[in-house]
């Protein structure tokens, strides 16, 4: 039995007030990159000693989901799961929003952003950043690819060909953002080759998260069957890549602790940082891990949407502040620069970061244009299968 | 790796290296080297570095050197950004030993690796480094990507919060770009010494070539004892300290 | 399609006439002095600086900043510092790329925005230094 794929209407209110409300983001956001570029970022809470706050921390949350989020088209056609076959099409549309999102908020927040086009011209191999931007550019061009032959009948053979091309090219892509970081041996909050396996599994999780919520909203607001085998299987399989990403968390953190030259930012970290300490336990590891899990197994609330949703919801404010951690936290706490010695003026410290209202603006404004990429298209094309109910699922899984 | 230059650039390039080759083939002695310094691109023969002693220096004079830095560049006359958004190409840092509580101070900025891990980072091959080893930014490939801030472990590196005016001749710096120590290449390249070492008036900061055996610095560090900050990074830096 | 040839023709036109415009208006403080002299700074022909300036200065910059080669041909600096007017009332120099300063009469004409002076002087050195 074949799948029918149908384009969303797009002429109900609902629609229009989704893209108006969107919209009023976009704007907002828009509107603070044109003040904090005309002013200079001496009106955003940024430094010289936090020089990449909330844009990078919102712009990497959605680099970093958007590879993930092809993971479902990815089980599909490279691990052959039928099931998720239907569900291919969004997973790469969803994949190449979020990242367009997240690159705007990126590029945005240059100090130059009027160069871009330097970024595109001049590139430095030895750049683990030029290589990202060869990175994102190919990621582009590769899913657009493979939706291609999704779409494409005559192609369809080539399917999992080029979905293979695009899941190789999703983990390579999201190693190179995690040693952004990782590369970084100035730092000894970052200086670790576990950030790039530690991106990937966050990218499964945080990708899959806004997977389901897309995939549960749009079949709401469209009023198409959407049956509970298909998301009951994505459900439980966000709650071990949620598990995963905590096992990774601790190995990192263990790990760290364990190196005298890094203590000192784990205790920060962990123990006496105060904001960041309260985001790590609370917000981390409680809000963004443990409650979600909860949501996903615990037999009361198990396979539920209402709180499959609201875990998919933590499992996102939960990375945010991971990366917000990691990021600003990351460089809030001072550099080891003489080992046995204590620095008593002129450097060291805490450094202090307020999040400015500009800058949060522009980072959410990264989350809006996500989604109205996703809501214009899947009205121009056809993305979405009319239906998903358990019937065409299962049907289709013993074909 | 340098930038890549066009066919032009090539051409011309290649032309100057071959007339440099002549003259100096020709029998013209490498003496009249300084009198047209400027009309050759300088080469990896030299390498500029700096050595500071911290039990000569006191703490006035790098105050001292901090001003005279200021003066020179013309950084510090910021009026919107506060705090930390303030530029800050040198600074003064005070240390104290945690076993023994010995104090010492001492001037901190770029510190013109041979290895610059900001340079290895840079995109755009913004951030570069002189064959002669003086680590600068090429602001007009600059983005203000600030990957080359989180990348120094030094801290040496700073960021244009605000629109700029009234600029020192030269030395342009503009918002939206990351700036940081030149070694005051500016002068370098006339034969001076970078304006910090030349506010100090003894010889606690020694500036000149590592690499030729007559010069001060080179024979003072075949003698005393000196250390470079981190040089468990292998980075090779450029200005070394004695005294810390 | 008419329409839209005539508008391009229009367009190249005004560029050609942007750049044989007779006589600078503002041609700046030092500039002004020589022309009256007779002497000719730019021996190549103003065709040539006017046309090729862009790449002029490109390539002075990468030979000085990257190269630490520091002859006066082709300066920015030399630039400025012959070409900027001074404000006869106040004895100020104006930005070169003040509106209808030097460098702005054509720019602006051509719609070609300048970026040297987002991190360049854009007025002669001071006296002291």
């Amino acid at each position: 039995m074949n799948i029918r794929y149908e384009e969303t209407q797009g002429r109900s209110l609902g629609f229009y007030a989704l893209i108006a409300g969107l919209g009023v983001f976009i704007l907002a956001a828009l509107g603070a990159v044109y003040y904090m570029e005309h002013h200079g970022h001496y009106v955003t809470g940024m430094s010289n000693r936090i020089v990449w706050g909330i844009p990078h921390v919102f712009a990497l949350f959605l680099i970093v989901a958007a590879s993930g989020a092809l993971n479902v088209a990815s089980i599909a056609s490279v691990f052959n799961k039928k099931m998720y076959k239907p569900l291919s099409r969004l997973s790469g549309l969803v994949a190449l929003a979020l990242l367009a999102g997240g690159l705007m908020v990126l590029v945005l927040d240059l100090g130059r952003p009027d160069r871009l086009i330097i970024a595109m011209t001049e590139y430095n191999f030895k750049s683990i950043f030029a290589w990202n931007i060869i990175l994102y550019n190919g990621f582009f061009v590769i899913v657009a690819v493979y939706l291609w032959m999704m779409f494409e009948r005559r192609m369809n053979k080539f399917t999992s060909k080029a979905g293979l091309a695009a899941f190789s090219w999703r983990l390579i892509l999201t190693t190179g953002t995690g040693s952004i970081f990782g590369f970084l041996v100035a730092r000894q909050a970052y200086d670790a080759v576990i950030m790039a396996p530690m991106f990937i599994i966050m990218s499964f999780a945080f990708g899959l998260a806004f997977f389901i919520l897309i995939l549960m909203a749009s079949y709401k607001w469209t009023e198409r069957p959407l049956g509970d085998a298909v998301v009951n299987r994505l459900g439980s399989l966000l709650g071990v890549f949620v598990a995963v990403v905590m096992y990774f968390v601790a190995v990192k953190h263990l790990g760290n602790l364990y190196l005298a030259e890094n203590a000192g930012v784990e205790n920060f970290i962990l123990f006496d940082g105060g904001i960041y300490t309260q985001l790590f336990w609370l917000g981390q590891i409680v809000l963004g891990g443990l409650i979600p899990m909860a949501l996903i197994y615990h037999p009361a609330l198990k396979d539920n949407r209402s709180t499959l949703g609201l875990a998919s919801i933590l499992v996102l404010i939960g990375g945010v502040i991971q990366l917000y951690i990691i990021i600003v936290g990351g460089q809030a706490y001072p550099m080891e620069m003489f080992p046995g010695k204590e620095i008593l003026e002129g450097y060291g410290g805490i450094a202090a970061y307020t999040p400015s209202l500009p800058e949060i603006m522009l980072g959410v404004g990264g989350i809006a244009v996500a989604l109205i990429a996703v809501t214009f298209l899947v009205k121009i094309l056809p993305f979405l299968p009319e239906s998903l109910a358990d019937k065409v699922a299962d049907s289709h899984q013993q074909a | 790796m340098s930038k890549t230059l066009n066919r032009r650039d090539f051409i011309k390039t290649s032309s100057a290296t071959a007339v440099g080759v002549a003259t100096i083939a020709s029998g013209i002695t490498l003496t009249t080297f300084a009198a047209n310094a400027n009309e050759n691109p300088v080469t990896n023969a030299k390498r500029w570095g700096m050595l500071i002693d911290t039990n000569k220096l006191t703490e006035v004079e790098i105050d001292g050197m901090v001003s005279a830095c200021q003066q020179e560049n013309g950084w510090g006359g910021e009026v919107h950004s506060t705090g930390d958004q303030k530029p800050t190409w040198v600074k003064k840092l005070k240390v104290k030993d945690k076993a023994t509580g010995r104090i010492t101070s001492l001037p901190l900025m770029c510190q013109h690796c041979e290895e610059p891990p900001c340079v290895d980072v840079c995109p755009t091959n913004a951030s570069m480094k002189r064959e002669d080893g003086i680590v600068l930014v090429d602001k007009h490939l600059c983005i203000g990507c600030r990957y080359c801030m989180m990348a120094c472990p030094y801290d040496a590196r700073s960021f244009v919060h605000e629109d700029l005016t009234d600029q020192r001749e030269h030395m342009p710096r503009g918002k939206g770009t990351v700036e940081s120590c030149t070694l005051c290449v500016h002068r370098v390249d006339k034969g001076e010494t970078p304006a910090c070492a030349a506010s100090v008036n003894s010889d606690a900061v020694i500036f000149g070539d590592l690499y030729d055996a007559t010069s001060k610095i080179n024979q003072t560090l075949k003698k005393v004892q000196s250390t470079q900050i981190r040089a468990d990074l292998n980075l090779n830096t450029g200005v070394r300290y004695s005294g810390i | 399609m008419y329409r839209l040839v005539t508008v391009l023709m229009v367009l190249l036109v005004g560029n050609v006439f942007a750049h044989g415009h007779p006589g600078h208006p503002n041609l700046g403080e030092e500039a002004s002095s020589i022309k009256a002299s007779g002497k000719i700074f730019h021996t190549d022909g103003l065709s040539v600086i006017r046309m090729m300036h862009p790449e002029f200065l490109n390539h002075k910059r990468d030979k000085t900043l990257r190269e630490g080669v520091r002859t006066k041909e082709g300066s920015l600096k030399g630039c400025v510092n012959c070409h900027a007017n001074k404000d006869k009332k106040t004895n100020q120099y104006y930005s070169v790329n003040d509106k209808d300063q030097f460098c702005s009469t054509c720019h602006q004409k051509v719609s070609v925005s300048v970026d040297c002076f987002s991190c360049h002087r854009t007025t002669p050195r001071k006296g002291t230094k």
